[in-house]
């Protein structure tokens, strides 16, 4: 079938639409996405069948049920689900309502509209594409409307000139127009973005099963060498307090001030912390941070906090130092640490006796109870027994199955009996090294669970019981994709040599990772702050600043451009008209000057008056030009023996 | 001798039926041979020819000359301040036998038709005339009848600044697509011409060079010759010029842009080529749009000159 060319650019439309509403299938009702779908198809009909589009009464009607959809599929008055929804109705209807020009240029508007409004939900580096995409057949749709010769191939080539052209301002423009902070009540909640992590609470024995989410946290990237994995202990919430089953964190945070500053050895770790938006302000640090910026904290617990909406993404340059003394305990922490929920069991007794064995050092008395883990058919699982009823002696005498929290919550149990201060931390431990981007990516299934003692004269000690029984937990990462369907776990090779033989699908893999990294921490993390920052450089602090560089760098960009388009020859010469100067350019010796109003005929009879021995040659080039520029049934031969000619012609 | 760029050896048989057609016709008129072409040009292009000038030069000689050559069914039309449309077209004439009218044809309905001194018609007779060569038919109360193929006509006209004119209105020499000036022989010419035998006998002796089937035939061809992109950006260069230009009153309309490349497609056949290059617009150019450009004057190639010399050819 032949359609004419509106017919083609209405066709593309259309589908352009269709393109650009498909995400929003994803968080949208399928009601409404169903009602606009429905529409564009009948608009898409009536391309051929004009008679089948709705009449204005139908119209009406159809209009009411759009109103009548988006009432019932309330969401919110404000809101960004409410707003798309409305636009989506509007666009759906208004095709149907295109009679003239204008229409046609409003709709494509309201697609724009539609366009941007996916960033409301996704700003991912594929979804920036594919809108990217969308909008340039949008683009390339407008310019078909516009241009009568312009065939939709020609157009779509325009659209991308024309993107591309659009680049560089659109750079100065992200860099220097001025940021705000979002308002605090904001105009859209991002909810479903924040993802539940860790728990202010930990109760290994009513968790019979640990989900594996592949879901990401954080990542880091290290200014310099990366710590060896059995370092790699991210910091997280530390629970002192425990009544048999559950542990929390001391009620008694007051007692921070008396704290004893902890000392460092060594240079420590530099790195740059990408946290993902979470619901807690806890941002995970390697043991043990040592500096930190301003909106971060640091809890008496050696944990990092901030003070601004965790529910962001934001970046932090952070220093760690696996080499740390805490220095001496403080009354509180003592009475929390050595807390137990009741006078410990006889048998219980009888085991930390038994382990002991008349030494009292703390160090032998640890050492006896990894030996025990190991020694005594301890086994790690993701899917421990259930143990509702004194579950740390279940634990211990009768299940020993158990994942990292039965671990430390036991160790440390058995330590405070032991009269060992003893609390149980968790975080994150390991993470999986991004070797194109050479960062580190810490997930959901890498969160963990150890125990820390107070011994004199080093501090709080980190203590992993898991490493004692499942040592390479702690050294490999967590093969997050193999573990998931079964509920088995698996580790990544930790071997360096075997990991460079993953095969090519995880070699992309990492370098999409890596890409998506680089967007989020470049392009999405650019907010008012970044800006100012970024901006502080160059001398740009407040508001004025920025203008002032938003205004040159318009006009510098636009200057470039500019002249860049004025540069280019006004149109492209073909390879038969160069080929053909370079002839008139050989004749100029002889003072034959082909005059711009002089015909190629006339001009090589001319030719043949002064050069007669060369007759044959300027016949022949002077015909076969006149067949590749004016004929219509030239061919590539006609040129290879066009150029050969003008290129072997002496003049 | 000057050097010419050969015709480009081509298969198409057509090309070589026109050259005897122009020699015989330029052993009939004399050192006119471009006139001729052109004439021949203006007839493979479906167009009408005017030609414009003194008495006596030979206008009536070179179409009668191509009727006898074609083999066309040939009628001259002498117009005089009197003639009525009826005298062109024809009338219906009450036929006592029958009891009824029958249509009698005009002298019009001829192939080739000598429309001879029609700036001496009065306007209406004029516009009569204009009209059939326009639609190619006539209607006569309420009926039509079609003209026969191929219809050309030679409209000759004196200066304007003779006395007894009715001078063509702008809008009506558009109808023509060419005007040609024939002009004084040269000087050997016309020693030839007053040497030899009258012009009648061997005007009465010529045997048809190219009969109506094949002029008919090669007419659609001219139509399918190429006309490719850069020639048309020239074409369409020349008539922005002729539209800025402070040279002209008023610039080419379209239908003199259609005219021009109509002509230019023909021009190139006769050059025995299957593609239009400028050469070929440069070499119409004035009989296309001399008269269209200033009405008044005579000289066509004075008028385009400044075409010719300020539009460049891409």
């Amino acid at each position: 079938m032949i359609l004419s060319q509106h017919k083609i650019s209405l066709v593309f439309l259309l589908v352009a639409i269709g393109l650009i509403a498909l995400p929003h299938c994803a968080h949208l009702p399928a009601v409404i996405m169903g009602f606009f779908y429905v529409l564009l198809s009948w608009r898409f009909i009536g391309i051929w069948k004009p008679a089948y589009l709705p009449k204005q009464i139908l119209v009406f009607v159809l209009m009411l049920t759009g109103i009548g959809l988006l009432a019932t599929q309330y969401q919110g008055v404000v809101g960004r689900e409410a707003g798309t929804k409305l636009f989506i109705v509007a666009l759906g209807l208004k095709l149907l309502e295109l009679k003239s020009a204008r229409d046609i240029y409003l709709i494509i508007y309201l697609a724009f509209i539609v366009a941007a409004t996916q960033f409301l939900f996704q700003q991912g580096p594929i979804m920036a594409g594919y809108t990217l995409f969308v909008s340039s057949v949008l683009l390339a749709t407008l310019i078909a409307l516009n241009s009568q010769q312009a065939t939709l191939k020609k157009a779509l080539k325009t659209a991308s000139t024309l993107l591309l052209q659009a680049l560089p301002m659109t750079v100065i423009l992200f860099v220097f127009f001025p940021r705000f902070e979002a308002p605090k009540w904001k105009l859209f909640e991002d909810k479903e973005q924040v993802k539940s992590g860790l728990t202010d609470s930990m109760e290994p024995g009513s968790i019979s099963e640990l989900g594996m989410s592949a879901e990401l946290v954080f990542r880091v990237k290290f200014i310099g060498p990366l710590p060896p994995p059995e370092q790699r202990y991210w910091r997280g919430p530390v629970f002192t307090f425990t009544d048999g089953k559950t542990w929390t964190a001391s009620h008694d945070l007051r007692f921070g001030r008396y704290l004893d500053d902890p000392t460092f050895n060594g240079d420590g770790y530099q790195y740059t912390l990408l946290m993902e938006p979470q619901q807690k302000p806890w941002v995970f640090a390697l043991d043990l941070p040592s500096e930190f910026p301003v909106p971060l904290r640091l809890s008496p617990y050696y944990q990092l906090i901030t003070t601004e909406n965790p529910g962001k993404r934001a970046e932090y340059k952070l220093t760690s130092n696996p080499e740390y003394n805490t220095g001496f305990l403080t009354k509180t922490e003592f009475k929390d640490s050595t807390q137990l929920p009741g006078p410990p069991s006889d048998k219980i007794n009888q085991l930390v006796t038994q382990l002991q064995a008349g030494d009292d050092h703390p160090e032998h008395f640890i050492q006896q109870l990894l030996n025990h883990f190991r020694t005594e058919h301890f086994s790690y699982t993701l899917t421990p027994p259930l143990m509702e009823d004194r579950p740390i002696e279940r634990f211990l005498f009768e299940t020993h199955y158990g994942f990292c929290s039965h671990y430390a919550a036991a160790f440390v149990y058995l330590m405070r009996v032991a009269h060992i201060p003893a609390r149980v931390v968790t975080g994150y431990q390991g993470g999986e090294l991004n070797k194109v981007g050479g960062f580190l990516e810490v997930r959901q299934a890498d969160a963990h669970a150890w125990a820390e003692v107070w011994l004199d004269q080093r501090g709080w000690v980190r203590v992993d019981p898991t490493a004692a029984i499942a040592p390479e937990r702690v050294e490999q990462p967590i093969n997050v994709e193999q573990a998931l369907p079964n509920g088995a776990i698996s580790y990544l090779p930790a071997n360096e040599a075997v990991q460079n033989k993953v095969n090519l699908v995880q070699q992309s893999e990492q370098l999409w990772k890596s890409v998506d990294y680089t967007w989020q921490r470049w392009i999405i993390n650019y907010d008012n702050q970044h800006q100012a920052k970024f901006l502080s450089n160059f001398g740009m602090a407040n508001l004025k600043g920025m203008m002032n560089g938003l205004s040159v760098g318009i006009i510098i960009v636009a200057l470039l451009m500019g002249a860049w388009v004025l540069r280019q020859p006004p149109d492209k010469v073909s390879p038969v008209l160069r080929s053909y100067q370079r002839f008139c350019k050989k004749l100029r010796k002889y003072h034959l000057l082909k005059a711009s109003n002089e015909g190629v005929k006339e001009f090589g009879e001319r030719v043949m008056i002064t050069l007669p021995a060369q007759t044959d040659t300027v016949e022949q080039i002077t015909r076969l030009f006149i067949k590749l520029h004016y004929g219509k049934d030239a061919t590539a031969e006609d040129l290879k023996r066009f150029k050969r000619l003008v290129g072997e012609f002496k003049g | 001798m000057m050097p010419t760029l050969s015709p480009t050896p081509n298969n198409n048989p057509m090309y070589n039926e026109t050259t005897p057609l122009l020699n015989a016709a330029n052993e009939v008129i004399l050192g006119k041979s471009h006139k001729i072409k052109l004439a021949l040009c203006c007839l493979l292009a479906r167009g009408h020819l005017l030609i414009e000038d003194v008495p006596g030069v030979g206008k009536t000689t070179l179409s009668h000359t191509l009727a006898k050559l074609l083999g066309l069914q040939y009628q001259r039309i002498q117009f005089t301040s009197d003639i009525l449309p009826s005298d062109i077209l024809g009338a219906s004439i009450f036929d006592p036998k029958n009891l009824s009218f029958t249509f009698h044809p005009g002298p019009l309905f001829n192939q080739l038709v000598l429309a001879d001194e029609i700036n001496r018609a009065t306007p209406k007779a004029q516009s009569a005339l204009l009209e059939a060569m326009e639609e190619h038919t006539i209607t006569l109360e309420g009926k039509t009848y079609a003209l026969p193929e191929p219809f050309f006509v030679i409209a000759t006209q004196n200066p304007s600044h003779q006395i007894g004119t009715f001078p063509l209105p702008e809008s009506q020499l558009d109808r023509f697509l060419m005007r040609i000036e024939l002009g004084y022989p040269h000087h050997e010419a016309e020693r030839l011409l007053l040497k030899g035998q009258s012009r009648h006998s061997l005007i009465a002796n010529l045997p048809v060079q190219l009969p109506p089937e094949l002029l008919l035939q090669m007419q659609t061809q001219v139509a399918q010759v190429f006309v490719s992109e850069p020639v048309l950006d020239y074409c369409q260069a020349i008539l922005d010029f002729t539209r800025t230009s402070p040279d002209y009153p008023y610039g080419l309309s379209p239908r003199a842009g259609l005219a021009l490349l109509n002509a230019a497609k023909a021009w190139a056949f006769l050059e025995q080529r299957d593609t239009v290059i400028p050469e070929d617009i440069k070499a119409v150019l004035a009989a296309v749009a001399g008269h269209r450009l200033r009405a008044g004057n005579h000289d066509s190639f004075a008028i385009v000159a400044p075409i010719l010399a300020q539009v460049a050819i891409p």
